[in-house]
């Protein structure tokens, strides 16, 4: 009897189950698959023209010809490079900056609590374009007031040059973004039951030791989050140096994966090219958070 | 295979229409059918869209449409070519519904035969081609066959501040040694001046120079390309500013920057070369500095000589491919870019300097004191009337401009940004290049 039931439930829910799923499955394959498996179709094809190319080209089927032009591009490997140092500079920066702001906030001795979330948070309320426009006018010296009275004083920073530009971007980046990671990390914060910190302070743990016992591994889910985040936003580099590229000599149309993607497909004319790049972009991103994610898996909650 | 949608829709429309005509003027046989481009008339006028990115160009556009009750034309303001329109204009041809006339720098012609997007012409333009400045006419023929109309350029020339000179005791520097040694005094007047930005982010005045120096970057010949960025005379053009660069007498700056329109501005930077287009950006940037500028021809690589070059050639009109009515479009194609009353509207908005050959008759080339004032009171337009004339026409521009454009930039930057030679970055671009078309199937000698 008991085994019957949950059978004959199962073939009564069948019907509205597909129903109910039907919306989804149609969206995630027409605007989440299709896409992809566009690309990816499109990566694996070239057109090619002959003599002097004003005849009509030919689309051919070059299989991993474009990922093996992408790879053997000094530019475009050295944009993976780049990439890898940018997240090793930023992920890092952001999940301390993020971390550090939250806990602040949360001692319950700050003042003005919520004013001063609205504060780090607001920076990400301002599109990526305008913040990276504004901070160019920042790092340049002839508009920037911070650079004048520097310069006055006898420092000369030049944010833009090639030896700096990546943490210039790092800090347009942390400024837009830390508030809002904050912001998850303080809700997992707020989550944590009072009983636990009553019960530790009880014990007579101090004020560090609750954060570093209590909070910190209650809020590790959160912080892995961000760091994913973190990674995945990383490798999306783009509108950063996009905005930034005129002002400097620093930063070439191949600065970082996506931004040479996006000049083969609309400056150069080369879709397919782009769609290999775009794909070994993405396949980085899958490994970085997958990888990521193992590593502090197999280590369980002894990660710090 | 079947129609296309909007093709039918257009069908069904004409159909329905042509009834119409026909039930009520049944008894009357003068019919509206003047031979017009694809049988358009005032009742049933044919429909074209038109993409550009000029500023304004809208009026030429209503000129078109107020003179024409056979052909209608719409405008599509789009980004500019080079910023993402003409991947617009490309994917629409892919896509089966492309705009009928399209904005195309003379650059990117190749670029667009390659893929295939552009109608043939010739049958409805070819008995205009002396209505245009010969080497202006030819950026839009591929082996005897026409694919675009030429509507303006950019000849260069030097805008320089006159007062600055004078005060300085300067002579116009008629040759590049003259240039080098107007540098240092330029230099050495005042510890912010230069005589003008190296602008390592702009191919098309890169490229012109190297042009004005008697490089020829491409040539095809035997159904081949023959490349030569890394040519002799590109390379001493680019020893003599690596020179200009290492003695600090030129500012490396970013041209149409914020920095360089405050230099222009307070009279840090004194000259520019540029094209002919140039005069309203200068008027518009630095308008406290009216009166003080002058224009002179591009200084010389040989005593005595008049070799003059564009700013990446200019800009044409031409018939994508798919359009529905290329005929009625290549006529709109060649009104606007010849009718006196268009070539005036469109040199008025900024289009550049006219392709038209006789610009006596472009009213807006003429008298103009609201420009010629800023310049002292200087006819300007002779200059670059002068100029326009003295470009060589043997310039052609290769499949692929658009790579070229990115990878000479790149390279540029690099050198500058990392002190390497700037031939290195000429060479770099020639290596660069090579492999593009190769990688693309064409041909290289």
């Amino acid at each position: 009897m008991t085994t019957i039931l949950p059978v004959r439930r199962r073939t009564r829910r069948r019907p509205a189950l597909w129903a109910l799923l039907l919306p989804f499955v149609v969206m995630f394959l027409l605007f989440f698959v299709a896409p992809i498996v566009y690309a990816i179709v499109q990566s694996t094809l070239a057109t090619r023209s002959s003599g002097l190319g004003f005849g009509p080209p030919e689309t051919t089927f070059v299989l991993l010809d474009n990922y093996v032009r992408a790879l053997t591009d000094p530019a475009f490997v050295a944009s993976l490079g780049r990439l890898l140092a940018f997240s090793g500079i930023l992920v890092p920066l952001m999940v301390v900056t993020a971390l550090g702001l939250a806990l602040l906030l949360d001692t319950g001795r700050a003042r003005a609590p919520r004013f001063f979330r609205v504060l780090a948070f607001a920076p990400y309320g301002v599109p990526g374009v305008i913040a990276t426009l504004l901070w160019g006018f920042l790092y340049i010296p002839a508009t920037s007031p911070v650079l004048q009275v520097l310069s006055a004083v006898g420092i000369d920073v030049v944010p833009l040059a090639s030896g700096t530009v990546l943490f210039a971007i790092a800090n347009i980046a942390l400024w837009g973004f830390a508030g809002y990671n904050m912001v998850i990390l303080l809700a997992a914060l707020d989550a944590i039951p009072g009983e636990l910190r009553e019960a530790a302070r009880m014990d007579g743990a101090s004020m560090w030791s609750i954060t570093w016992h209590i909070k910190l591994p209650l809020v590790r889910p959160s912080v892995i989050l961000v760091t994913v985040f973190t990674i995945i936003g990383t490798l999306q580099l783009f509108v950063e140096p996009l905005v930034l590229q005129p002002l400097t000599t620093a930063i070439s149309s191949t600065y970082t994966p996506n931004l040479a993607a996006y000049n083969q497909a609309f400056s150069q004319g080369n879709p397919n090219l782009a769609a290999a790049m775009a794909v070994i972009v993405a396949v980085l991103g899958f490994a970085f958070s997958f990888g990521f994610l193992r590593l502090v898996n197999r280590k369980g909650n002894r990660a710090w | 295979m079947s129609i296309h949608p909007a093709r039918r829709a257009r069908l069904t429309r004409l159909v329905a229409g042509s009834a119409v005509v026909a039930l009520t003027l049944a008894a009357c046989s003068t019919g509206s059918d003047d031979g017009t481009a694809d049988g358009g008339t005032p009742d049933e006028p044919v429909e074209l869209t038109f993409q550009s990115w000029v500023p304004n160009i809208d009026q030429a556009v209503d000129a078109f449409n107020d003179s024409h009750d056979h052909i209608q034309v719409t405008l599509e303001t789009i980004t500019a070519g080079p910023d993402g329109g003409y991947a617009t204009m490309l994917s629409a041809v892919q896509a089966g519904n492309p705009a009928d006339v399209v904005q195309l720098g003379y650059d990117a012609i190749p670029d667009f035969l390659v893929s295939d997007a552009l109608e043939d012409i010739t049958d409805h333009v070819a008995d205009a081609e002396a209505t245009f400045v010969p080497w202006q006419w030819q950026t839009g023929v591929f082996g005897d066959r026409v694919y675009a109309v030429p509507q303006a350029s950019g000849p260069l020339g030097q805008f320089y501040r006159e007062d600055i000179f004078d005060s300085l005791g300067i002579d116009y520097p008629e040759t590049w040694e003259e240039y080098y040694e107007a540098a240092q005094v330029i230099r050495d007047s005042d510890p912010d001046r230069y005589i003008t930005a190296f602008a390592f982010n702009q191919a098309p005045w890169l490229i012109g120079l190297a042009q004005q120096g008697g490089a020829g970057w491409f040539t095809a010949e035997d159904d081949a390309w023959t490349v030569s960025i890394d040519g002799e005379e590109t390379i001493s053009v680019a020893e003599f500013w690596q020179r200009l660069i290492d003695e600090d007498l030129v500012k490396v700056e970013a041209d149409f920057s914020n920095e360089w329109n405050a230099d222009l501005q307070n009279g840090n930077i004194v000259t520019w070369i540029s094209g002919s287009w140039a005069d309203a950006i200068l008027r518009g940037t630095a308008p406290e500095t009216a009166g003080q500028w002058a224009v002179g021809p591009v200084p010389q690589w040989s005593a005595g000589e008049n070799v003059s070059a564009t700013w990446a050639g200019g800009s044409a009109s031409a018939v994508l491919k798919g359009s529905e009515h290329p005929a009625a479009a290549a006529e709109f194609a060649l009104w606007l870019n010849s009718d006196p009353q268009s070539v005036d509207i469109l040199t008025n908005v900024g289009a550049g300097w006219p392709a038209v050959a006789d610009t006596s008759q472009v009213a807006s080339l003429q008298d103009d004191p609201e420009v010629f004032d800023f310049y002292g009171g200087q006819d300007i337009w002779e200059v670059f009337a002068e100029s326009d004339a003295a470009v060589d026409t043997s310039w052609e521009w290769p499949p692929l401009s658009s790579t070229l454009f990115a990878s000479l930039t790149d390279n540029v930057k690099e050198a500058v940004d990392t002190g390497t030679p700037l031939v290195d970055a000429y060479r770099q671009t020639q290596t660069d290049m090579v492999a593009a078309l190769e990688g693309r199937g064409i041909s290289v000698n």
